[in-house]
Formats: structure tokens, sequence, C-alpha cells
């Protein structure tokens, strides 16, 4: 088995006396898909920055054993810049020299009709493409989405899912292959790629518990009595 | 180094191409610009003051003030769908994202002086013959220093509610001293003072220079804490 590529260990954050969350402990390996649930206002967004190194933690520790590519709320793209401009941008940044890769993402989210039209004039659903694009550059080893499936149609969804479902699985035999921590709440497209969900509620992280069984019933059941508990 | 360069580089560029297609920050600074030159002129009595007298002090104002909206903007820029955590996640020194942003920013206020400097001499009716290269290197030196400690505060104003009122409040008081540098040299330059009066002055403007610009590289990555 390989080592993990993503371990946090009784992480906490706080704004200023406020708790968002406490010893949120996990660990991630190559190919497997942690899937979060939780409230609106839970920290589950909060927990993803921590995760992806742009907040520190409070207390405890995230060790990364890899890059990390983030799918946020907002797209991190300039307004004012083309959708290849933006890509072209992020490879700069990452070191990447190959002019290919940018190509091969506009390709792969089906943002090549668009690519020189700025993003300002990009509608919710192109930008959220663009934005996938982004974090997948510098072909990350850990990838954090924030409600990927967020303002994409029913083709967009799809092709996201299966793409996340390419990711995770690329390499994997040859020990390569993703780990994805994916915040959604999209139970269908939750039980197609996770191998584990984790719920957060209270201020806590309940689990991650392994996905023995792939019915939304099941998981919404369990994240409803987990809500409700006192 | 040169990784760190073609870091720098690709920032500056990134920021000159959305500027050139915005052209927001430019054209608010330009116009800025053009009134405060117009104004101070039109504002004085020409029987009372000689237009040689307020010429230094309105140059500056006019180079202060208007190099205040681009810094402004340079960090705004980078809040607009959170692009600055982009720039986070990557590997890159968050000195050569400081450095970048600088640059970008002595670009921006090197252009608007660029497009102010004449409209100073047919206002103010002063000859720059034989002054020019002392009055670049002022304009270099004074620019350097309040555009370093703009870009350092700037980064740390945009995540203040009020951004744009807090960099002015924040700014003002590290001006004074390279601005007031900057006007006495300007003054003694354009009354074609022997060099020897200006020595100091520019010793000075030196000193504002280097400690602004290593204070603002090692300070930036604190702004960035949440």
């Amino acid at each position: 088995m390989t080592d993990p590529l993503l371990v946090t260990e009784a992480v906490t954050r706080r704004y200023g006396y406020r708790r968002v969350f406490a010893d949120v402990t996990f660990s991630l390996r190559r190919g497997e898909v942690l899937a979060l649930l939780g409230p609106n206002g839970a920290g589950k967004t909060t927990l993803l920055r921590v995760l992806a190194g742009l907040l520190r933690p409070s207390g405890g520790s995230v060790t990364r054993n890899g890059t990390v590519g983030l799918v946020a709320h907002n797209s991190m793209a300039y307004d004012a810049l083309t959708a290849r401009e933006n890509l072209a941008f992020a490879a700069k940044l990452w070191g990447i020299v190959d002019p290919e890769r940018v190509e091969e993402l506009l390709d792969r989210l089906g943002l090549v009709r668009w690519q020189d039209q700025r993003v300002a004039t990009f509608s919710r659903g192109m930008t959220q493409r663009l934005a996938i694009a982004r974090a997948l550059i510098h072909q990350p080893d850990i990838l954090l989405l924030d409600e990927p499936f967020h303002s994409l149609d029913d083709p967009g969804v799809a092709d996201v899912v299966r793409l996340l479902g390419e990711l995770v699985s690329e390499g994997r035999g040859r020990g390569r292959g993703r780990a994805i921590v994916l915040v959604t709440h999209q139970l269908e497209r939750l039980v197609q790629l996770a191998t584990s969900v984790g719920y957060l509620v209270h201020g806590t992280l309940v689990g991650p518990e392994p996905m023995d069984d792939r019915s939304v019933e099941t998981i919404a059941a369990r994240y409803r009595g987990l809500l409700n508990r006192a | 180094m040169r990784d760190y360069l073609g870091v720098v580089w690709a920032i500056v560029v990134k920021d000159a191409t959305v500027e050139w297609r915005t052209k927001t920050a430019f054209m608010s600074a330009v116009v800025f610009a053009i009134l405060v030159l117009s104004i101070l002129y039109f504002a004085r009595d020409p029987t009372a003051v000689s237009s040689m007298d307020i010429a230094p002090g309105a140059l500056w104002v006019t180079f202060t003030f208007a190099a205040m909206v681009g810094l402004n903007r340079a960090f705004l820029l980078e809040r607009e769908n959170q692009a600055i955590d982009g720039m986070l996640l990557t590997p890159v020194p968050r000195t050569a994202i400081f450095v970048g942003k600088m640059t970008g920013n002595l670009l921006f206020v090197g252009f608007v002086e660029l497009i102010s400097v004449p409209l100073f001499v047919l206002f103010y009716n002063v000859s720059l013959a034989g002054r020019l290269p002392q009055l670049l290197a002022v304009t270099a030196m004074a620019t350097l220093a309040f555009v370093a400690v703009g870009t350092l505060l700037s980064a740390m104003a945009v995540r203040t509610r009020f951004a744009e009122l807090m960099l002015p409040i924040l700014l003002l008081p590290f001006l004074i001293p390279p601005v007031v540098g900057a006007v006495q040299l300007t003054s003694r330059i354009l009354a074609a003072r022997p060099a020897s009066e200006l020595m100091g002055w520019f010793k000075l403007l030196a000193a504002f220079d280097i400690v602004f610009c290593v204070l603002a590289i090692l300070l930036y990555e604190a702004t960035l804490d949440e």
C-alpha cells in the first residue's frame, strides 16, 4: 500500500474565539476520494483552504506529500484575460514549459471554442470549467474540490464526473493516480465518485466512513441522523 | 534566479495586459494628474506667486496622488475571483509575487509620470534643458520609495472592508519623507542650484529606497496570513 498523500492530525481552526472545527483527523492515499458533507457554515470551505495550505490550522498538523490543486468557490481567474491566457499564466507559475498542456486542458474541459474569449464574457458554468482546468494544469497529486458541479449544465456535470473518475484511476496500478477531497451536496455524484465519506457537523468530522453501500438513501439517512443529533 | 525573474516577468506582463484592456486605473490616474496640475496652476495669483515657486510641490502632489490610484488597483485585481489564491498555491517564492506586483506598479506610475511631465512643463513654463538627468534621477528614486511601501500597504489594505479608503490613510504618513526629499530636490534642480546642495537630499532618498524596499519585501509574506 502506498504512503498517504494527505494526512491531517487533530486539525483545528478558529476565527478569533469562534471554533470552526476541531480534531479533524484522516489520511488519503492515491486513488481515494473522500467526500465531505456538511450543512452551510459547517466549515467545509475553511477545511479545504487549510488542506490546501492557504490557511494555517489553529492546532494540529496537515502533511501534504504532493502538489495540490484547488477548485474553490471563486474561479481564481482574471476576468480581463482569455481562458487560454489564464491557463498559460498558471502554467508559467507552476514552471510548466510544455505548451501542449494548455491545449490539452482546453480540449478536455470543452473550452476550445471559447479559448480566446475574455473570462468576463463567460457564463458561470464556463468559468467553473476554467477553474477546474486551472486546478489541473500542474497535474496535482492532491485535488481539493469545493462544489465542482456548481453551475454546470447536465453535459458539463457528466464531463466533470468522467474527468474526475479518469483522474483518480489514471495510472493507479503504477502507483500514480490522485487523492481527491470532494465537497458536494449532490449525493448522486458523491456516490459515483467517493471511496469514503466524512460528515462535518457540529464542528467535528464524523468519519471518514467507507462507502460500503453506494446508495443515496443510505448516505442521506446517515447525514440526516447526524444533523439531528443533539 | 532565471525562474524567479521569469515569475516576476509573468506577473508584470499579466498586470500590464489586464490594465491595457481595462484602462480603468490608468485613465483615472491620468485624468486626476491633469486636473491637479491645472487646478493648482489656475488657483495661484500670478502677481503674487510665480509658477516656479509652486511647480515642485504641484508636480509631487500630482505624482503622489495619481500613483495612489494605481496602487489601490494593484491588489484589488488579485482579490477579484480570489486570483491571489491561485498564485499562493504555486511554489513560487512569495517575494517574487511582491517584486512582480511592485514592478508592475513602477511601470504604471512611470507611465503616468511620463504623461504628466509635458503637461507640467506646459502649465508651469519650466525649462528642463540640462536638468533632465537630475530630475529623472529624483523621480526614479522617489517613485521607487513610495511604490515599494505603497505596494506593501496595498496588499494589507485590500483585506480590509474599505480598502480604497484605507490605503491613503496608511500610506500618506510613509510618503512624507520621500516626497519632502523629492520636492526639495526638484526645487533646487529647477533653480539650477549647485550639485553640492543636492547631495544630502539624494543620499536621504537613496536611504529611503533601501529601507523601504528591503522592509517591504521582508514584510510582504506577513500580509498574506489570514
